[in-house]
C-alpha cells in the first residue's frame, strides 16, 4: 500500500480511541512507484497536522518522514527520535496538549466528521495539482495562498461539523444550538443559512419565534 | 431617426420593463446585465418559498423570447465613444466559468466549495459561495472569479503581487523574481527608487500597516545577486526581423525593447543621448537611492537579449528624425522630460549658468560626475522628489548650507514623506511658505535671491490651499547656487520644425490609449514624453503599452 492511500479520517479515529502518536514514513520524493502518491501523503498529513493544533491537540503527535525501504538505519533513527518525542508529550489529554481529556475526545470526534466530511477532502486532493501543475486556467498557488485558505476552513469545517453531530440528536433552534455549542448565534446563522442552501438541513417546524433545523435526508 | 437602436444598463425589473417597452415601439433593444442572470430570476434557495411559488417577474419570458430584444448578461459596459453624432458601445461579454453543457445540476460543488463570500447579488445581504447557481430554470452555474487584487489593480504596470509576495513568504526568492521578470525587466532599480502607489491602496493597511511590496521587490532581486546567479533573458524561437528604433534607455524604452525582444523581435535599436543607460534612473536619481552599478548590470541583461543600444547619439543631430522613419517599421518615443521649468522670475536668465542651474542639469551632471565646485550655500527652490534629491545630493557634494524653499507647508509637499525626514535628519534646512522674487547677481554672478512670505489661501484645482503672498514681507537671503526644481518638461526639438505629430497642450504626445500609437501611424510614444513628468513605474507601464502596439502594428501590416 501507498502512504498516498492513508485516510486522514482513520488518523483522526485512532488518536480518538486513545493513540499518542503516529508517523507515516513515506519513499522520497521522486521515488514514489505511483508518481505522486508521497506528494499527497504529505499533503494530508500537513493539513491534518493543522487541523489537530486548531482543536487543541499537540501536532507533534503526528509526523510525515521518508525513507527508503534499503535504509534500515535511518528507519530506526526516525522511530526512535519519533518515540522520544512522543514520550516527552505524554499520553494523550493528559497535559501535553492544550486541551485535557475527555473534552479532547470529543474534540477529536468532530476532527473525525471533519477529515470524513466531502469539503476538506477534495482540498486536499486538489493540493499537489494547485501547487504544482494549477488549475484549469493555469493559475498556479502558492504555499502561502493554499494554507490561509485551508485555515478559513478548518475553522469553518470544525464549526459546522460540530452543528451537524448536535442535529443528529433531533431537530434544534440556532439560539439552542448556540447555547449548547458555545459559539455566537449570528456565526451559527450564518452556517444554518448556508447549510440550508446547500441542502444539507432543512425546516422542521416553529416553536414560539424561532425556526426548527433539522438534517435533511440525502439524496443518494 | 432612421436607425433606432436603444442599449439598456441594468436586466432588474426596471430594466426589463424598459426594454418591453422600448421594443413594443419599435426599436431594437439591446439589454446589458453584469450577473449572469436577468433581474429576479434567481431565487436564492435560503428562502423559504419552493420555486413554483416564487414571484418571478411575467416580462422575463417575453424579454427572453423578444424578437427585437438581445439580451447580453454577465456582460460589462467597457466604454461608450462618440462617432459623427453616434453613439458606440463597447461591451465585454464574459463566459461562464462551468460547461453548462456538462452540468447535471447535482449541487456537489455548492457543498464542497472552499469559498465564501458576499452575496453580491443581494446587496451582500448575506452569504454565498464562489460556485453558485443564477438561474433554476435553466440550471446555469458559474464561479465567480475576484477580480484583480487592489494592488496589482493599482500598480501602473499591473504586476502580480499577490504572487510574489506569497512565492517570498514561502521561502522561494528566485520563483519571485521570474514571476516579476514575467511584466517588470528592472525589478531591482523599481524596487528601491518606486514610491509604490500599491501600498497606498494595499488593504493591510486597515489592520496594521501596508505590505513593503516594494522592498521584497528589492528584496527578490537582491537574493539573486547574493547568489551570483547571472540570468539569461529567453527569446523566442520563432523571430520576426522588422527593424524597431526606440529613442531613450529610460524605463520606458528598455520595458519596450524587453516586451518586444520577448515577443521575438531581433532587430531593435535604442538611440541614447547619454553616455549612460537608464535616462532619469541613471541621471536623475541619486547613487545613494540607486547603486548605478545595479542598474548597468540590469540594462545589460536587458542588452544581452540582442538589443543594440547606441549611446552618445542625439536624435535630430546624430541621425534625423526623418531618417528613423524611414530606416526602421516602427518607431518608439520615450525621450522622457529632459528641461527643468524655470522660476519666470527677474535675474534668472541674466545668471542663467552662474549659479542658477536647473534641477535636470544639477542632478545629471552630478551622476555624470562633472559637476561643478561646491562650496557656499544652496537653495533648492520646490517641493517634489526632485527638489529632496537635488538637496540631499547637495549636501553630500559638500555645500556649506543646503535649504529648500517650498511655497506651501509640508502637509502639501509633493515629496515622498520619507524623503523629507530623510533630508531634515541629513541637516537640509526647509523653509515653507516662501517663494522667490527677484534672483540677485554682484560681478556677474548669483548672489543672492529676494523671496516674499506667502500664506494658505483657498484650496486650488488640485485640491490644496493655494499659497497668496503677504504684501510687504519681502526679505533677501545670501546664495551662491540656486536650483530650481519645480518641474520638468518635455523637449521636442529633436522633432524638427513640420513633424505633423498632434501635440498637447502640454508640449506631450497625444496617444491612443489603448496601443500607445501617435496620430502618425508606425510611430508610438510612451513613459514621461506623454504624461508629463511621472514616476518610473508608470513610464514602464507606457513602454508595455506601446510594445503590444507595435507587436499589434507590424503583425498586421
Amino acid at each position: 500500500m501507498c502512504t498516498g492511500r492513508m485516510d486522514p479520517a482513520l488518523i483522526a479515529k485512532a488518536f480518538k480511541n486513545g493513540l499518542d502518536g503516529l508517523v507515516v514514513v513515506g519513499c522520497y520524493f521522486g521515488d514514489c512507484h505511483y508518481i505522486s502518491g508521497n506528494y499527497h501523503a504529505q499533503a494530508k498529513i500537513e493539513v491534518t497536522r493543522r487541523l489537530l493544533k486548531h482543536i487543541g491537540v499537540n501536532e507533534d503527535r503526528l509526523a510525515f518522514r521518508q525513507c527508503s525501504s534499503g535504509e534500515a538505519s535511518v528507519f530506526v533513527r526516525i522511530i526512535s527520535e519519533f518515540d522520544a518525542g512522543v514520550r516527552e508529550i505524554g499520553p494523550i489529554g493528559q497535559g501535553g496538549d492544550r486541551v485535557k481529556g475527555p473534552e479532547i475526545f470529543r474534540e477529536l470526534k468532530v476532527a473525525e466528521a471533519v477529515l470524513a466530511g466531502e469539503k476538506i477532502r477534495w482540498v486536499i486532493g486538489k493540493r499537489t495539482p494547485f501547487l504544482e501543475t494549477g488549475n484549469m486556467y493555469g493559475e498556479i498557488f502558492t504555499e502561502h495562498e493554499f494554507n490561509r485558505a485551508i485555515d478559513m476552513i478548518i475553522v469553518e469545517e470544525t464549526e459546522v461539523q460540530k452543528i451537524l453531530l448536535k442535529l443528529k440528536e433531533g431537530a434544534q433552534s440556532v439560539k439552542d444550538l448556540a447555547s449548547a455549542l458555545a459559539i455566537p448565534a449570528e456565526r451559527v446563522f450564518r452556517y444554518m443559512t448556508a447549510l440550508k442552501r446547500k441542502d444539507m438541513v432543512a425546516i422542521n417546524g416553529i416553536s414560539g419565534r424561532n425556526p426548527l433545523f433539522q438534517l435533511a435526508a440525502r439524496e443518494v | 431617426m432612421e436607425s433606432n437602436k436603444v442599449l439598456i444598463v441594468g436586466g432588474g425589473l426596471q430594466g426589463i420593463q424598459a426594454a418591453l417597452g422600448k421594443a413594443e415601439a419599435g426599436a431594437e433593444v439591446t439589454l446589458v446585465e453584469k450577473f449572469p442572470s436577468l433581474g429576479a430570476e434567481r431565487i436564492p434557495r435560503d428562502r423559504i418559498i419552493k420555486p413554483e411559488e416564487a414571484f418571478v417577474n411575467p416580462g422575463l419570458d417575453r424579454v427572453r423570447n423578444h424578437d427585437k430584444i438581445n439580451v447580453l448578461t454577465y456582460s460589462d459596459l467597457k466604454k461608450i465613444t462618440k462617432d459623427n453624432g453616434k453613439a458606440q458601445a463597447h461591451i465585454l461579454k464574459h463566459s461562464l466559468r462551468v460547461d453548462n453543457a456538462k452540468c447535471n445540476d447535482c449541487k456537489a460543488c455548492i457543498r464542497v466549495c472552499p469559498v465564501n463570500m458576499f452575496d453580491d447579488f443581494n446587496e451582500s445581504f448575506g452569504f454565498r459561495t464562489a460556485v453558485d447557481f443564477f438561474n433554476p430554470g435553466t440550471g446555469e452555474y458559474n464561479i465567480f472569479k475576484e477580480d484583480q487584487p487592489v494592488c496589482q489593480r493599482t500598480c501602473p504596470a499591473h504586476l502580480n503581487i499577490r504572487t510574489y509576495v506569497a512565492q517570498i513568504a514561502d521561502g522561494k526568492p528566485l520563483d519571485s523574481l521570474a514571476t516579476i521578470r514575467e511584466r517588470l525587466p528592472l525589478p531591482g532599480s523599481i524596487g528601491r527608487v518606486c514610491p509604490h502607489p500599491c501600498e497606498t491602496a494595499c488593504n493591510r493597511q486597515y489592520l496594521d500597516e501596508p505590505i513593503s511590496i516594494c522592498f521584497l521587490k528589492r528584496f527578490a532581486a537582491d537574493a539573486e545577486i547574493n547568489e551570483g546567479i547571472e540570468p539569461v533573458y529567453e527569446t523566442p524561437e520563432k523571430k520576426y526581423s522588422e527593424k524597431i528604433a526606440i529613442i531613450g534607455a529610460g524605463p520606458a524604452g528598455l520595458t519596450c525593447a524587453y516586451d518586444l525582444a520577448r515577443e521575438g523581435y531581433e532587430h531593435i535599436t535604442i538611440f541614447e543621448t547619454l553616455p549612460v543607460p537608464g535616462g532619469y534612473l541613471w541621471v536623475g536619481i541619486p547613487e545613494y537611492r540607486l547603486p548605478k552599478k545595479l542598474l548597468k548590470r540590469e540594462v545589460d541583461l536587458i542588452a544581452k537579449m540582442g538589443i543594440d543600444i547606441k549611446y552618445n547619439t542625439r536624435v535630430g543631430k546624430d541621425i534625423s528624425f526623418e531618417d528613423l522613419q524611414k530606416d526602421y517599421d516602427a518607431v518608439f518615443i520615450g525621450a522622457g522630460c529632459h528641461k527643468g521649468l524655470k522660476l519666470r522670475v527677474p535675474g534668472e536668465d541674466e545668471y542663467e549658468g552662474k549659479g542658477i542651474v536647473d534641477c535636470v542639469t544639477f542632478l545629471r551632471e552630478q551622476a555624470l560626475e562633472r559637476s561643478p565646485e561646491a562650496k557656499g550655500k544652496l537653495i533648492v527652490i520646490g517641493g517634489g522628489n526632485a527638489a529632496i534629491d537635488s538637496a540631499r545630493v547637495g549636501w553630500r557634494m559638500g555645500f556649506d548650507e543646503v535649504y529648500i524653499l517650498y511655497r506651501r507647508t509640508r502637509k502639501e509637499m509633493p515629496a515622498n514623506p520619507w524623503e523629507i525626514d530623510a533630508a531634515e535628519h541629513e541637516g537640509v534646512i526647509l523653509q515653507y511658505l516662501a517663494a522667490p522674487v527677484e534672483i540677485l547677481g554682484k560681478n556677474g554672478r548669483v548672489s543672492g535671491m529676494k523671496c516674499i512670505k506667502m500664506e494658505l489661501g483657498e484650496p486650488d484645482a488640485s485640491g490644496r490651499r493655494r499659497p497668496v503672498p503677504i504684501e510687504g514681507s519681502e526679505y533677501v537671503i545670501d546664495a551662491e547656487t540656486i536650483v530650481p526644481a519645480i518641474s520638468q518638461a518635455t523637449n521636442l526639438d529633436f522633432l524638427g520644425q513640420d513633424h505633423g505629430f498632434d501635440i498637447t497642450r502640454w508640449n506631450t504626445f497625444a496617444i491612443d490609449e489603448e496601443t500607445g500609437v501617435t496620430n502618425i501611424p508606425g510611430v508610438f510614444a510612451g513613459g514621461d514624453v506623454v504624461s508629463g513628468p511621472d514616476i518610473a513605474i508608470r513610464a514602464v507601464a507606457g513602454g508595455k503599452r506601446a510594445a503590444l502596439g507595435i507587436h499589434d502594428y507590424l503583425r498586421s501590416k
